[in-house]
Order: structure tokens, then sequence, then C-alpha cells
């Protein structure tokens, strides 16, 4: 399952690229902007990876328009799942919940998610590259769960390129943010967990813009 | 590491008090003009996935000089982000 939310601009952002490079890999459910909804995200329990961008508290992911998606206190059937959130502060208590309540493995963030982006790329964001380094490594490290590599595989791609994208940053701000973010990284569960591989799909071309983003 | 950058960071040193943050406001903005001045930017904005913060979630750089001047909490996560450039 994928929850990618497009109410504001971090989660344009976030959102754009993995429609640019994950969703074409996926099959549906995919709650993309507004069907990334409550009532839909508990109601599908296939599949054995959910993969969400959304705001989040140490305890609680939000979907689209900051509606709760998950909570420590409310976990759905998460068994034998592979778990990412491109979310803040999730792994303090709701990645651990999530281990508890049986998914394979998390990843997610103790801190902050942070990044420069361009908000003139609100339309098209995954052209943005003030974002991409911040927002590839999330992207290759889901890609690699996707190839059905383990989970820890797929973490040290991320972490790894954030650091290394941070050593070649022109930007300093942009390069702090990439080590505070590959700092606050953390694996929970099983880093031997995987998924089903899927097809490697690209498509030549980027999606259309997305619907404008009303500020 | 431009010398702008790092004298933002020796301010970002300091605990919030009004003077270090009044400072770190000033030095923000010579940062921000000395990178606008290398054409490499249009609308940079920095942004989390956080919810219920006292600092907002998506602020465009020029407004950062402000809020580094006024509010505490952004000043500190500030700290917390560049204590990793």
């Amino acid at each position: 399952m994928l929850a990618l939310p497009l109410h504001d601009l971090p989660t344009r952002s976030a959102s754009g690229f993995l429609i640019r490079y994950v969703v074409p890999r996926t099959g549906p459910p995919q709650l993309v902007g507004p069907l990334d909804r409550k009532a839909l995200f508990s109601n599908l329990a296939f599949g054995d990876v959910i993969i969400g961008v959304g705001h989040g508290e140490p305890g609680r992911f939000y979907g689209d328009r900051n509606q709760l998606l998950l909570d420590v206190s409310l976990i759905p059937d998460v068994r034998g799942k592979v778990i990412v959130l491109v979310s803040c502060q999730t792994a303090r208590q709701l990645g651990p919940a999530l281990i508890n309540a049986g998914a394979g493995s998390y990843i997610g963030f103790l801190e902050d998610l942070v990044w420069v982006m361009d908000a003139d790329k609100a339309s098209n964001p995954w052209a943005d590259k003030f974002a991409a380094p911040a927002m590839m490594p999330v992207v290759n490290c889901i890609n690699t769960i996707l190839d059905g590599k383990a989970t820890g595989d797929a973490f040290a791609v991320m972490t790894t390129e954030m650091l290394a994208n941070a050593a070649v940053a022109e930007d300093e701000i942009v390069a702090s943010c990439l080590r505070f973010n590959a700092k606050n990284a953390s694996l929970q569960g099983n880093p031997m967990a995987r998924v089903n591989a899927r097809p490697k799909v690209t498509f030549p071309i980027p999606p259309p813009p997305l619907f404008p983003h009303m500020a | 590491m431009s010398k702008e950058f790092e004298a933002l960071k020796d301010v970002l040193r300091q605990p919030a008090t009004p003077e270090a943050m009044k400072e770190a406001a000033h030095r923000f903005r010579e940062y921000d003009r000395a990178e606008a001045a290398l054409g490499k930017r249009s609308r940079p904005t920095l942004v989390s996935l956080g919810l219920g913060k006292a600092y907002p979630t998506q602020i465009d750089f020029r407004d950062i000089p402000r809020e580094l001047e006024t509010n505490p909490a952004f000043y500190e996560q500030m700290q917390k982000i560049m204590g990793e450039g």
C-alpha cells in the first residue's frame, strides 16, 4: 500500500518523488492525494508492504489534510509487513508499536525529517534539484525493498546515499539537513525482513504536473 | 564551508537569547544573500514532515531570519540541524 498526500509543500515534495520513481512499480492500493484517507487506509489490509508519506508525531502518522491514519493506540493488522514511514519522529513510539504488533520491519525517523525544496516545483516536485539529494536516497531505499532485498540493505542504501550527497552538496544547509536525517534514520524489527520482488519498471517520461498547490 | 555559513553556525552554538536570535537572523540573511548571488536557487523553502510544532513546517528562506529572531523553538530546531553541518 502507498499513502501519498499532496496537501502542502513538504507532502507534495516527498510524495512527488515517490509518484515518479516508486508508484510505477507498485500495484493498488495507491492512496494518492485526496484518496489518502483514514476510511480507505484502515480497510486495506492486503499486501506485504506499507509505504507512507505524511506528517508525523512520535505516536501518530497522518494522511492527506492531516487525517490521522495510524496511532499507537489503534494499530491495524500489520503482521509480517515491511513498513516505511517518510515522516517525522514516528520511530520514537509508532515504529516500536508497529513492530510489537507483528510488523516484519519498520524504517522511519527519530527526529524531524527536514530538507530544502524549491517551492516553484510544487507542481512537478520530481524535477526539484534541491529536494533530490534528500528524497532520492528515500526512493532508492524503497526501490531496494521492492527489489526483494533485505530491509537492512535498503536502510544502508538510504543512509549511505544521504551522507554521500551531503559530502558533495553545494548548499551547506542542504548538507546539514542530509546529515541530520541520516543520523536520525531508524530501522526497527528484523533487518532481514523482505517483500516479494516487484518488476523494475521506470517510465521514460515524467507524469503530468500535479494539480496546482493552493498555499 | 563558506564564511557566511561558518558565522551562522557559530552564532547557533549559543543559547536562544534575544541577542543570539537577532544575530542569527542577521547571519542567515548574509548567508542567503551570498547563496542567492550564485544564482543557484529559485524559491528555496525549508520543509519538514512534523505536525503540531511550535515552528512552521514549511518556511521560505526569506522568512527564516524573522523566525530565527522571534521564535526560540525554531532557533533551537536550527541549532539541532546545523549541529550536523
